[in-house]
């Protein structure tokens, strides 16, 4: 019963922070999608449906806040790559400052909590 | 672009209209693109293979890719699917509710042909069922409720319907075929089409219906307990109260039916 709260609860977190983990990894410059996966996939437990981030990609593209072009490749067919747009940029310094401030806050919640 | 053994290619055909299937009516997603994301994706992750790629390695991919009904959050899934979702994964108590409304939903198309009565009957079953298992946790019905007590309500009306009218309908309709009216206290046997006979029929059917009633909530009142807890919750404020209430109204409508039968000739 205790594991089941845990695993919903983590699949939430995941799930609720999966956008902000893209953005985050776009921030550094264009990726195509296979690369993106492997960049979350490095980072534990963040990812455990690999196929789950291109629907996501896809809706981040449909509200303008990443695009996405075509490059030929050098070891294979060309590859779609994804890159912040600056309405994506500025709503991942929203979404990093809120992320900062939840952290911070629940931080001091349990700082409370020892004393 | 990697070779795909014939088994694998098939796998991947069948994996990628699994998705397509899966992505379909959500608003933000565009499957197409997806589909491209995710054949680009294998071709990546098999680049290195040697020779035709077969099930077996294809398989891998395609397991760490996950199932695609699973990668849509359930807010953006068309709203047959999340109802599909949580009667076969949800919660007891919504997959009941859900299936109450369904059996309740399958009755209403399926009454033309009678056998929809069974279903009401099932519906109404699990609907008690649904609440008693609320009820056993201390939970109450909240949204549910729009799920399930359309089969409770329609079954509680549709039993008083029967009961009220049918009976009442039978012993008029007895009492007006020709000649009775005359058996019963003299009434003069009015002539067709004439507001003699409406004043009379109209007068007969109020009486027999007002005496039933007044003998139904007799009854009533001796069942008000079982019937109370059989459509619950609701049934929840039935009482004696309602049997009088019957009763009066019995004896109203009944005194009209009097008035018009033997005080207006």
């Amino acid at each position: 019963m205790a594991d089941a709260f845990y695993d919903n609860w983590t699949t939430q977190v995941r799930k609720g922070v999966l956008e902000l983990a893209i953005l985050n990894t776009l921030s550094g410059g264009p990726l195509y999608g296979y690369d993106i996966v492997r960049r979350l996939g490095d980072v534990d437990s963040l990812v455990i449906t690999e196929g789950t981030i291109y629907p996501i990609l896809s809706r981040l593209r449909n509200e303008e806040y990443v695009e996405s072009y075509i490059e030929e490749s050098s070891s294979g067919p060309p590859r779609k790559y994804y890159r912040l747009t600056p309405r994506g940029r500025e709503e991942l310094r929203r979404m990093n400052q809120h992320w900062q401030q939840l952290h911070e806050a629940l931080g001091s919640l349990r700082k409370e909590r020892k004393r | 672009m990697i070779e795909l053994t014939p088994e694998a290619k098939t796998r991947l055909e069948q994996y990628l209209t699994r998705m397509r299937s899966a992505l379909r009516g959500s608003r933000a997603v565009e499957a197409a693109e997806v589909e491209q994301n995710v054949r680009e994706h294998v071709d990546v992750a098999l680049a290195e293979a040697s020779g035709p790629v077969n099930t077996e390695r294809l398989e891998a991919v395609l397991a760490q890719l996950g199932p695609p009904e699973r990668w849509l959050p359930e807010d953006e899934q068309p709203w047959w699917r999340r109802v599909a979702s949580r009667v076969s994964s949800g919660p007891e108590d919504w997959r009941l509710a859900y299936l109450t409304f369904g059996t309740f939903a399958l009755g209403l198309l399926l009454l033309p042909v009678g056998i929809g009565l069974v279903f009401f009957l099932c519906a109404c079953l699990m609907a008690r069922a649904e609440c008693e298992l609320l009820a056993s946790r201390g939970e109450t019905l909240g949204a549910r409720r729009w799920l399930v007590l359309p089969a409770i309500w329609l079954m509680l009306l549709g039993i008083a319907a029967i009961v009220l009218v049918v009976p009442a309908m039978g012993f008029a309709s007895l009492g007006l075929s020709d000649g009775n009216l005359q058996l019963v206290g003299g009434i003069p046997h009015a002539e067709p089409e004439t507001l003699e006979r409406v004043r009379i029929e109209t007068g007969f059917v109020a009486t027999v219906a007002g005496a039933w009633w007044l003998v139904f909530s007799l009854i009533l009142a001796l069942i008000v307990k079982p019937l109370r807890a059989f459509f619950l919750p609701v049934t929840e404020h039935l009482g004696r109260k309602h049997a009088l209430l019957l009763a009066l109204i019995g004896a109203m409508v009944g005194a009209i039916g009097a008035v018009l039968l033997f005080a207006i000739r």
